[in-house]
């Protein structure tokens, strides 16, 4: 077995790699297909913690290539770099920035500046704004170089917060650009979705020696990001000065991170529940082996389109015409 | 185009990496056992997934130790619920101060983020043991003594530093570890050849990563407090010069183009924190007032670093030789095929 194994690993690696330098759309084809079509494991009765894998009968995949998944990851950073300029200083991302054809960001009509009265808080907000839009103009020069199309920003709706709030049971009308605490819950929704994205993405890339090493770095900033914010959401909360608007930051982030988990676990079982956020839990891991949850690119747009469930969702919530580029629909 | 050996193998990694995500250990051995097996095959010295494991384990023992000791005052195979240590190798122990006692932590917050970081490095542990089966390197010797005090010596220019001695310590202690993680694992992910390894070593990365970001955050909150043993600015000027200590070992020689920090050091590969930043954001100059909560480059993305960089971070040797480094935290050297 073991050996046969090996065989097939050793005939199937060079073969890739052929097939990688002939043109990666194939090989990558060949790698969603396996993970859209695989048969349910059947072999070792393993101790579990999550529902088996359900198979779907998926679509026929597409060919996706690198490049569509580093339109995916953009799709992303366009949402979070608007979310935290807005926020930064009541403006988005420059025309240069979010790329010819653009789509409009839609905000609340209150405005979007947060009034910091922590200038802590606002030296982070800063320096995620600045990272996020490093990470958009990245994507874009890596997506040029390579000959591919770059997508522009398309539509993105902040206003949705609110609808996101009624989902999660959050009390009264959520919007993030009300003060610096909900400012702190509205950043809590998309960094623990970047970790999960990429984390779930990077595997799938097949030219690993140009795309992988920066995919993992982008994780790992996003790991930084949502490290800094789920300690301080959890610090102000636990202290005895703790004000109610701390408090309800606390409580708001883990309404959202119950309402993520619920619309992962309907679209393909890979992740029970995220980590409750307390001053004892702040890390958001597996609890048995201490790693970081993965998401599919299909539970990645069920959570940016709002939870509507079933096969081939392409728009809402966040991203009211959908996202740009190839990887658009859910397939569960 | 798909042969049936493609179906065949498809079929094996999926239904593997299915078992890693609902958490059997056995899948993941006999992957690993696959790599081992591998190389025997090749008859060559070409490093397998099972090597770099087994790095990552040297690194995790260490780790682990420091965070339980800080927190319990014990090894981890002293635990009520014992983590294992034995394995390939010559198998070693912990120095520690003499009278050695868990950390008088008097910031509540600061006990539990070791605490649930103690718990999450111990888990590190007991997967990657689990994931090698057989092949899993023992734990190799350990310092905690000489070794704090000849990076605090290189990078602080202070004769002795004891990590256990205060939470200010601790978190110092916990900030030379924590980034030096996140590089690694980023540096040896590209380099795995299974799906499935490659999968858990990012998980861990984003772990490592979180755990760096908790403590860049939580070293700013206490250098906030102005305390009377660290005023402002004091834990955030030690975390620079760590960094730049840090870069200074692992870059004998600078790569062109050199490094640039996303604070915008240039000819660094790492970056403390520094409030003093301002950042330009979708405006025409910086005018905004920022940090470096990251550590990254200017492209926001966390530098990787090679193995030997690595070895050089942790034994001191500056360039690591090829193999048999040893010393700062590891004074009989790493166990396994990268050391």
């Amino acid at each position: 077995m073991e050996k046969k194994l090996n065989d097939l690993i050793d005939k199937a690696l060079s073969r890739r790699k052929f097939m990688a330098g002939a043109g990666t759309a194939a090989a990558a084809a060949l790698i969603v297909g396996c993970n859209n079509s695989s048969p349910a494991p059947t072999t070792t009765p393993a101790p579990t913690t999550t529902p088996a894998p359900t198979t779907t009968p998926a679509p026929t995949p597409a060919a996706i290539t690198d490049a569509d998944i580093l339109t995916f990851a953009l799709n992303l950073e366009y949402l979070e770099a608007e979310y935290y300029l807005y926020a930064a200083t009541g403006s988005g991302l420059s025309a240069t920035d979010a790329g010819s054809g653009a789509g409009t960001t839609i905000v609340p009509t209150t405005g979007t500046m947060v009034t910091f009265a922590d200038k802590y808080l606002q030296q982070y907000a800063n320096e995620i704004a600045q990272d996020e839009l490093n990470h958009v103009r990245f994507l874009r020069a890596a997506l040029a170089a390579a000959g591919a199309t770059v997508q522009p920003r398309p539509a993105i709706d902040l206003t949705f917060f609110a609808g996101l709030g009624t989902a999660a049971g959050i009390s009264g009308t959520f919007n993030p650009f009300t003060d610096e605490n909900a400012f702190l819950t509205g950043a809590f929704v998309f960094e623990d979705v970047g970790v999960t994205a990429y984390l779930g993405a990077a595997p799938l890339i097949t030219n690993k020696a140009s795309y992988l090493g920066p995919a993992a770095g982008i994780l790992g900033t996003e790991a930084y990001h949502a490290a800094e914010i789920r300690t301080i959401i959890a610090g102000n909360a636990s202290s005895s000065s703790a004000s109610a608007a701390q408090t309800a930051a606390l409580t708001n982030a883990n309404l959202i991170s119950a309402l993520r988990g619920q619309i992962s676990m309907a679209s393909g079982n890979l992740l029970a529940a995220e980590t409750t956020l307390s001053t004892t839990s702040v890390i958001a891991a597996d609890s048995t082996n201490a790693i970081a949850f993965a998401r599919t690119t299909d539970q990645v747009l069920h959570i940016v389109y709002g939870g509507t469930a079933g096969v081939g969702v392409s728009k809402g919530g966040f991203f009211p015409n959908g996202l740009n580029g190839k990887i658009t629909a859910t397939t569960t | 185009m798909a042969t049936l050996e493609t179906q065949q193998l498809d079929d094996i990694i999926v239904k593997s990496r299915r078992k890693m995500l609902s958490l059997s250990t056995s899948a993941l051995a006999g992957l690993v056992l696959a790599g081992v097996t591998k190389k025997a095959d090749a008859q060559a010295a070409i490093l397998m997934d099972s090597d770099y494991l087994n790095f990552a384990l040297n690194l995790e023992y260490l780790e682990a130790n420091f965070y339980n000791l800080a927190v319990f005052g014990v090894t981890i195979d002293k635990l009520p619920t014992p983590i294992g240590i034995t394995g390939t190798g010559t198998q070693g122990t912990v120095t520690t101060k003499a009278n050695f006692a868990a950390v008088p932590f008097s910031l509540p917050t600061i006990k539990a983020y070791a605490m649930e970081t103690a718990g999450e490095e111990g888990k590190h542990v007991s997967f990657l043991r689990s994931a090698l089966g057989s092949a899993a390197v023992a734990q190799p010797a350990i310092d905690l003594v000489n070794s704090f005090n000849t990076l605090a010596m290189g990078a602080l220019g202070v004769a002795a530093f004891d990590p256990f001695a205060s939470d200010a310590n601790f978190l110092i202690g916990a900030y030379i570890f924590e980034d030096v993680g996140v590089t690694a694992y980023h540096g040896a992910a590209g380099a795995l050849t299974i799906t499935a390894n490659l999968e858990a070593a990012g998980g861990i990365l984003a772990v490592e990563a979180y755990h760096a970001g908790l403590v860049r955050t939580s070293i700013n909150i206490v250098d906030g407090m102005n305390l009377p043993a660290a005023p402002t600015g004091t834990l955030t000027g030690y975390t620079q010069k760590i960094s730049a200590f840090r870069s200074k070992l692992a870059n004998v020689t600078l790569p062109s183009p050199p490094p640039v920090t996303n604070g915008g050091i240039s000819g660094q590969d790492d970056q403390g924190i520094d409030n003093t930043q301002m950042v330009t954001l979708n405006g025409t100059a910086a005018t905004y007032p920022s940090t470096t909560i990251l550590d990254a480059d200017n492209n926001s993305i966390c530098f990787a670093r090679t193995p030997a960089q690595i070895l050089s971070i942790v034994t001191g040797n500056s360039p690591a030789l090829a193999s048999g480094n040893k010393g700062v935290f590891f004074p009989a050297g790493l166990n396994g095929n990268v050391n």
